[in-house]
């Protein structure tokens, strides 16, 4: 099944299996190996990617279902992207790594929809982001921080 | 000049004796009173840019040409036989490369990879290799397997009764328990049932295998590369030299992906068939399956004690599920160990079942252990009417109580200090009430190995551009181990973290090394570093002396400058490397022995403050105060975040995470994370962490480890918090609502 769609500003038409989840076409046909697959069962968050500006989870989203999208991952560029990698960095927001993909695309949805969260705006938007290593105090002191900064 | 020394290190509670090579060592050691340059400064981690960018390569996200995908048939059964299965049917299909059965595959470490009694739900039986995921589900669906559904016990008391043992029951004894209890003035008997928990690394179990005819090439998410080599070395025959393992990023292992696992083995079988490279990532619920779990365990204490608190005799057993696998995990170490008492009798049965294999799982035996009867000393102080720190206090030794040796250092009475001042503890009742969310408060003391040791080696290697490249024998699981060595070497030479590169996870750049696990890489690791740096900047100071006519003893290296002394001379490093041109300065280092005869332990304390709410059950860790004696801090920040992360999985055994098997078909119910619960942001609580103690006099640069210590005391602080915010004590973790409104009618 032939799917047209933009993946971080780039074009692409790629032929896709009827079942093929999002994050096989970025990961397998694509090669954008930055999304990560914990649970491929929509339980984690660790596939989290933007379609047209809204946070899916790419492990349960149909590859078809994606024609004439645009689709943002963590290998993305962007002002906003890039002050989240930083607030990450200095607040020590990852130990790991596996599941920050995710983290940065949750947060980078929240941010660009809310510019300035509230703590309690912080946690609902990424408690569906798991991380086993428990970065949580850093990715929520990153997000704030992030979202304080100069843009 | 290398010699062999033959040591003792202390593994996760068993002790090993090893022959390494060690090399003559004259670096020296840090002047104690003056803070040693980066060491101790926060640092941010320098693989951010990898992790950060998405570019990071886990073995998961290895893409090799013609790489094909693999799948494994697990049985549904929680003990079964295979009375048939259609191979050929499945190899008949298209784009299926190979296909391989039980008696197909080689061994791993002596034990059957696909089975054909499969012993526990989960238990892989065959595997396919395919073009595509899609070919390998539709060869999957061929191989229609017919099982003959045999009996099974996943009852721990069923086991006990048949008296299936999955390792050797290990009974310790000193002094005379039996006559001590009866003469004490104070006895408390309790009993206390640990769940199993599921590590649940972000990244599952994955392989993959590149097998051709001059060798064999394994991508593997492991925990030491190192003991994945010697495996498949094992398993197939092949000479270290044909066998490269790498792991370059890691998604969190927690004790479970020690060597290839299974998978590595089976994806190695599969390559060498069809001739191509192979991938095999397991799925979230295969993974909790069959790659491992800290064992649940049933423990009965009976303690005597004085009517001043005073320990005199404790006889104690566990009971622990190992399911197929794993060891006696030293789940009473923290009753041997931890304080002074004469007379004990301790009885660890270690049963079998039909469930996957257990395995380490951070601190494996001591968290479980010290929960429980962290909690039997609660009950312990109030029968004796004594504050619970206090009771520790008193019962505190300063020789480790089952050897005698004296330790290196121990801070654990000032850890108790200062948790109780962060804390609050002195006004801890004034937490408490009778309304509908009850608050509370309560300690736990921490106690494991962590000192390091041989083997351990590093290479530096310097160039024009003075940026040096440091090549560490270990793997990262995501620790930040990396990042820490950097720290060590940039001391060395007066430049900044973030100017070395590490190059780790590897087999073919460095020969050896030690594999992450009970708290032991960085205390391994960092002196081999820094001797292997000691000697580049003894050679870049000895260039410099030239250059500048100065006397290498009048030059230091700082802030990436070279110094006389005097103060006469600032020059960037540079200008001295840049003579080398094409060549390099290069330095090797080794890890040298712990001292004889003295005990290396890390110590500390927490204290957890709980709210529970008696209408919806629902128990909230408010605040963690934790204070450990881990001897130097080489990254604060680094540390930090290991306590948050240890404290995070205490808080899932604690109050979530639980296994649970259906006991009517023995299989596990809840291998899903949707099901399974571990802790989410909303679970984090506010975290006081501390860190005591000077740098251990005794040890190499006097680093004591901390991937383990974090866990250890937290669920017991909040099984004893809860049970000062209720009056009444939880027996079974995790405090889920259920149990606590069950408590609470
Ligand atoms: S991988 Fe998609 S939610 Fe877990
Ligand atoms: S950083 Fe390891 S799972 Fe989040």
């Amino acid at each position: 099944m032939q799917v047209e769609l933009e993946v971080n500003g780039n074009r692409y038409r790629v032929d896709a299996a009827a079942a093929e989840p999002l994050s096989a076409l970025l990961r397998d046909r694509l090669q954008l190996t930055g999304t990560k697959v914990a649970c491929g069962e929509g339980t984690c968050g660790s596939c989290t990617v933007l379609v047209d500006d809204r946070p899916v989870l790419s492990c349960l989203t149909l590859a078809a279902a994606c024609d004439g999208a645009s689709v943002r991952t963590v290998e993305a560029e962007g002002d906003l992207l890039d002050r989240l990698r930083r607030a990450f960095t200095e607040e020590d927001g990852f130990q790991c790594g596996f599941c920050t993909p995710g983290q940065l695309m949750s947060a980078l949805a929240l941010l660009e929809r809310t510019p300035h969260p509230s703590p309690d705006e912080i946690v609902t938007a990424m408690s569906g982001n798991l991380c086993r290593c428990g970065a949580y105090e850093g990715i929520a002191v990153a997000v704030a921080r992030a979202a304080e900064a100069p843009a | 000049m290398a010699r062999l020394i033959k040591t003792e290190a202390v593994v996760e509670g068993r002790t090993e004796v090893r022959w390494t090579l060690v090399e003559e060592d004259s670096t020296p050691e840090w002047p104690a009173d003056q803070p040693p340059g980066v060491v101790g400064e926060p640092t941010t981690r320098l693989t951010a840019g990898a992790r950060l960018s998405g570019s990071a390569r886990y073995t998961s996200d290895m893409q090799l040409p013609r790489q094909l995908e693999a799948t494994v048939l697990r049985s549904p059964h929680a003990n079964a036989r295979l009375t048939s299965i259609s191979l050929d049917a499945a190899r008949a299909v298209p784009g299926v490369r190979a296909v391989i059965g039980p008696g197909d595959c080689p061994q791993f470490d002596g034990e059957a990879v696909l089975h054909d009694e499969p012993p526990y739900g989960g238990a892989a039986v065959a595997a396919i290799a395919a073009e595509t995921r899609e070919a390998a589900d539709e060869a999957m669906a061929a191989l229609d397997p017919q099982w003959e559904p045999l009996g099974f016990v996943v009852d721990l008391d069923q086991s006990l009764e048949n008296q299936t043992f999955q390792d050797d029951p290990v009974e310790y004894e000193r002094g005379d328990a039996e006559t001590a209890l009866a003469a004490a003035e104070l006895t408390i008997t309790s009993d206390y049932l640990a769940p199993a928990q599921l590590h649940n690394s972000m990244e599952p179990h994955c392989a993959v295998a590149d097998w051709r005819p001059d060798g064999l090439t394994l991508w593997s998410s492991t925990q030491g590369i190192y003991q994945a080599r010697s495996q498949l070395c094992g398993s197939f025959g092949l000479d270290q030299e044909h066998v490269r393992v790498i792991c370059h990023f890691m998604g969190g292992g927690f004790g479970s992906k020690f060597g290839c696992g299974p998978e590595g083995v089976i994806a190695a079988e599969l390559s060498r068939r069809a001739g191509r490279p192979v991938r095999l990532v397991l799925s979230r619920r295969d993974e909790n399956l069959s790659t491992g779990y800290r064992t649940p365990a049933r423990f009965s204490f009976t303690i005597g004690a004085g009517c001043d608190g005073r320990l005199q005799a404790v006889e104690a057993s566990a009971v622990m599920g190992l399911g197929t696998g794993g060891w006696a995990y030293p789940v009473l170490e923290p009753v041997k160990s931890v304080y002074a008492c004469e007379h004990q009798h301790l009885m660890t049965l270690p049963m079998r079942l039909n469930l996957g294999p257990a395995a380490a799982f951070r601190a494996p035996g001591v968290m479980e252990g010290t929960w429980a009867f962290e909690q039997a000393l609660d009950e312990l102080a109030e029968a004796a009417g004594l504050d619970p720190l206090e009771l520790r206090r008193r019962n505190h030794t300063d020789v480790d109580p089952s050897t005698g040796r004296p330790y290196t250092s121990k801070r654990l009475l000032e850890s108790y200090d200062l948790a109780a001042e962060l804390a609050g503890w002195d006004a801890r009742d004034e937490l408490r009430s009778d309304g509908r969310v009850r608050r509370g408060m309560g300690c736990a003391s921490q106690y494991w190995w962590g000192g390091g040791g041989p083997p351990a080696y590093a290479d530096v290697r310097i160039g024009s551009d003075a940026k040096p490249v440091l090549t560490v024998g270990m793997q990262d699981l995501g620790t930040g181990v990396t990042t820490a060595c950097a720290v060590v070497l940039a001391e060395r030479l007066g430049i900044r973290p973030d100017q070395v590169t590490v190059r780790t996870g590897d087999t073919d750049l460095a020969g050896h090394g030690p594999f992450s696990g009970g708290s032991m890489t960085l205390a391994s690791v960092a002196p081999a570093v820094r001797s292997a740096g000691h000697h580049v900047r003894t050679q870049l100071l000895e260039l410099a002396a030239d250059m500048f006519e100065i006397a290498a003893s009048d030059l230091e290296l700082t802030e990436g400058e070279v110094r006389s002394t005097d103060g006469t001379l600032r020059r960037p490093i540079h200008d001295v490397t840049e003579k080398l041109g094409n060549a390099w300065v290069t330095g090797s280092g080794s890890r040298a022995p712990n001292p004889d005869g003295m005990a290396v332990n890390t110590f500390g304390c927490q204290i957890a403050q709980v709210a529970v709410d008696t209408l919806t059950g629902l128990i909230t860790v408010e605040r963690v105060v934790a204070v450990h004696d881990i001897g130097r801090v080489v990254n604060p920040m680094g540390a930090r975040s290991q306590v948050l992360g240890g404290i995070l999985q205490g808080i899932g055994f604690a109050l979530s995470e639980e296994r649970v098997v259906d006991p009517t078909t023995g299989t596990v119910v809840n291998a899903g994370l949707e099901d399974y619960k571990i802790p989410t942001l909303a679970d984090l609580p506010e975290v006081e962490c501390r860190f005591v103690g000077e740098p251990d006099p005794e040890l190499a640069l006097g680093i004591k480890g901390l991937g383990e210590p974090p866990i250890i005391p937290t669920p017991g602080a909040i099984g004893n918090a809860v049970a000062h915010a209720l009056g009444l004590r939880l027996r079974e973790a995790p405090y889920t609502p259920r149990r606590v409104l069950e408590a609470l009618q």
